[in-house]
């Protein structure tokens, strides 16, 4: 069992969680593993033919997305890779989890109840304790106060 | 792959539904120099030639009428009917057809005596009324149940379609024969109501796109749209919507936006900015640019092949127009994020490498044959005309001349045209036809007549707007394939409108209304989806907040356009 698992989907509501598996990999030494997940859901109502050919678009943009998560990495002397999976994002991250057991996983957590986040309140335990079965993992909840307290 | 088959095998079994009911219905003129005849025309009131009126010749009293020889109209309302050697004096011509209140005409005794000699008679042209049944009320409902499916994703779209047009025709089949009131039309009438020119030209295209879309060229292009602005945003932002804007001209928004958006969010995160500043732009300089060409959005392929409107007309009564507004929308966008395109931030150096990286041609071999191919087939939509070459006969020999010359895997290329979205037109058309065979098109055209009156200022004006709000909540193509014969009536009854310009204000109010809403336009539904994956929600609310100023200042100066070229 080793390192970091940090799933992210870029934009600002990825920014704690990248922040929090740095701060992690800067404590203990670990490599960080930042995961993003292409789900095609959204095209099940337009445009099936295309699948093939956006599923590769989309790859394309989630490589972007992990370099860039990569760079912030490198920039604070943490050592980081990118992974792509191809799926729903909660399978994905267990199945990640089962098939490389990484010693930690940090999860986005919502500041209040309807906030865009993967998960619910609610069900961000319950999939800790997902995570946990499958891996044995510590499950690490990161969210936007820790970073403002800590910039203060 | 298995929806793909699926659909595949729906369009087989209709398309060989369609051959042999064709066979059966072919009526060759019965051509007979021994009898003479009555000819004749019925139009509706909306003053619409009707097809499929029982034109019979009668005698005897209405409670026991004898018929001596009937016929069926043509497309064009005509009808010629044979006449038997001895007519009876009080020979009268009966009109029957469903949804139309029965009429029975005496025949004027000069044409009697005429008819009696062995002459031919022409009739005076008959208008038939409309006769609302319990079917009028069904076909409205379902169509409604089809738009609210749609707009509510309950259903996808090509399921909603399909079952509606299904449902129309068991209620037909299965219900009429105890309640005759319930017949709303059987299946050969219902499939005449779909348009094979649209249908072809779509699949075509669709053909020459998934051979585009694969070279590479769409990463090229942003690539250097970037090096060209020097990464200045208040010069990246309209290049790359000319370039999302021209694309669109000639592939659908959809593709267009498929493209576009990923590769989007990749220079934004190169440059260390907000993907929405560039993408809510984007795609409406799509919903704009769109329409200024015959095959760049579907409601301008059904306007088009409705209406008659060539390539040509397109390019000189629309495109001028969708420039003025899209210069219109550049200056609102720079207002709009001109905080964001003003800011500094150093872009990322390793991003910015990769963009480089990716933005090569992936396949020039291919891409310049899809040019020269390209080439053709807009010389043949623009000069085609002279030939009457329908554009679907064009884009169909366009994406012949491309499979034949790159030699594709062929199974691969018969995947990329999008079945589900033609089983969908088709069905659609179907349930169109539906509304429009038990006259609640009629009911609504002249109900838009009355209102309007004989202005066509106010009727440029009322159906621009009318077509731009509702095309922000219900779906535009089956709003335009609707409305398709009502614009055709505004432009029979109100002096100057011969022009077509009202299809040019269905045109834009149905392409730019889609800019007033994240629901107005799959294209901007699909930018929402791929941005959401990149972490940026456009939520409903944001998305009308920069979208209907956009769509207000768009509509408004295409519509200056139609005032000034009309």
């Amino acid at each position: 069992m080793s390192g970091i698992l940090c799933a992210i989907r870029g934009g600002p509501s990825s920014r704690p969680t990248i922040a929090t598996s740095i701060k992690l990999a800067q404590e203990t030494g670990e490599i960080i593993y930042f995961l993003y997940v292409v789900n095609l859901d959204f095209l099940t109502h337009s445009s099936s033919s295309k699948t093939n050919h956006i599923s590769q678009e989309l790859h394309d943009m989630g490589e972007f997305i992990l370099l860039s998560a990569q760079e912030q990495a490198s920039e604070a002397g943490t050592q980081a890779e990118g992974v792509i999976r191809e799926g729903r994002v909660v399978e994905e991250i267990i199945a990640y989890c089962e098939d490389q057991s990484p010693l930690y996983v940090i999860l986005g957590q919502p500041e209040e109840e309807g906030e865009d986040n993967l998960l619910s309140l609610e069900r961000l335990q319950t999939f800790a304790d997902r995570i946990k079965k499958a891996c044995q993992a510590q499950v690490i909840f990161s969210s936007e106060k820790d970073i403002s307290q800590e910039e203060d | 792959m298995a929806k793909t088959r699926l659909a595949g095998t729906i369009l087989f079994i209709l398309a060989l539904a369609i051959f042999l009911f064709s066979m059966e219905n072919v009526s060759a003129a019965d051509v007979n120099n021994g009898f003479s005849y009555i000819f004749g025309k019925i139009q509706d009131a909306q003053l619409q030639p009707v097809e499929g009126v029982e034109v019979s010749l009668v005698s005897g009293v209405n409670s026991n009428l004898e018929t001596l020889s009937s016929a069926l109209t043509q497309a064009d309302g005509s009808y010629a009917i044979k006449v038997p050697l001895l007519v009876p004096k009080q020979a009268r011509l009966n009109f029957s057809r469903h949804h139309f209140q029965q009429k029975i005409v005496s025949i004027p005794p000069e044409d009697l005596t005429q008819l009696q000699l062995g002459n031919s008679v022409s009739f005076p042209l008959v208008t038939l009324e409309r006769e609302i049944t319990p079917a009028f009320w069904i076909a409205a409902l379902i169509f409604v149940i089809v738009l609210v499916l749609i707009a509510t994703g309950f259903l996808h779209n090509t399921l909603a379609a399909f079952a509606g047009a299904s449902v129309l025709l068991a209620i037909s089949y299965l219900g009429s024969p105890f309640f005759p009131d319930l017949y709303i039309f059987n299946f050969p009438q219902a499939i005449t109501y779909i348009d094979w020119n649209v249908i072809f030209l779509i699949m075509g295209m669709m053909m020459v796109i998934a051979v585009v879309e694969n070279t590479g060229i769409f990463h090229w292009l942003s690539y250097h749209a970037y090096r060209i602005s020097g990464g200045k945003m208040i010069i990246l932002l309209p290049v790359l919507m000319l370039i999302t804007g021209i694309s669109s001209a000639f592939l659908d928004n959809v593709t267009t936006m498929l493209l576009m958006t990923p590769i989007t969010v990749q220079i934004a995160l190169a440059l260390n900015i907000s993907p929405l500043i560039l993408l809510i732009p984007e795609v409406f300089a799509s919903n704009v640019i769109g329409v200024s060409t015959l095959i760049g959005t579907p409601t301008n392929i059904l306007i088009g092949s409705f209406g008659n409107i060539t390539f040509n007309d397109f390019l000189t009564n629309l495109t001028p127009g969708v420039f003025l507004a899209f210069l219109g929308l550049v200056i609102y966008s720079w207002l709009t994020y001109r905080k964001e395109l003003t800011e500094e931030k150093p872009g990322s150096p390793l991003l910015l490498k990769k963009l480089e990286e990716r933005g090569k041609i992936t396949n020039p071999e291919n891409l310049k044959k899809a040019g020269w191919i390209g080439v053709g087939m807009m010389l043949l939509f623009i000069f085609g005309e002279k030939v009457d070459l329908l554009p679907s006969v064009t884009a169909l020999i366009g994406a012949s001349a491309l499979l034949i010359w790159i030699r594709p895997d062929i199974d691969e290329m018969i995947g990329a045209v999008d079945w589900t979205t033609l089983v969908f037109f088709m069905s659609l058309f179907i349930v169109v036809g539906a509304i429009q065979e038990v006259g609640l098109i009629s009911a609504i055209a002249t109900m838009i007549g009355e209102l309007i009156g004989l202005n066509l200022i106010l009727a440029m004006i009322v159906v621009t707007w009318f077509s731009a709000i509702l095309s922000m909540v219900i779906a535009n193509i089956p709003f335009t394939a609707a409305m398709l014969p009502v614009i055709a009536y505004l432009t029979l009854i109100i002096p100057g409108a011969e022009s077509k310009v009202l299809f040019y204000c269905l045109s834009i109010g149905a392409a730019m209304g889609g800019n007033g809403s994240l629901i107005g336009a799959s294209a901007n539904m699909i930018t929402a989806g791929i941005a959401e994956r990149a972490g940026y929600k456009i939520t409903y609310k944001y998305f009308m907040k920069k979208g209907f100023p956009a769509l207000v200042i768009t509509v408004s100066l295409a519509l200056l356009w139609l005032f000034i070229r009309f």
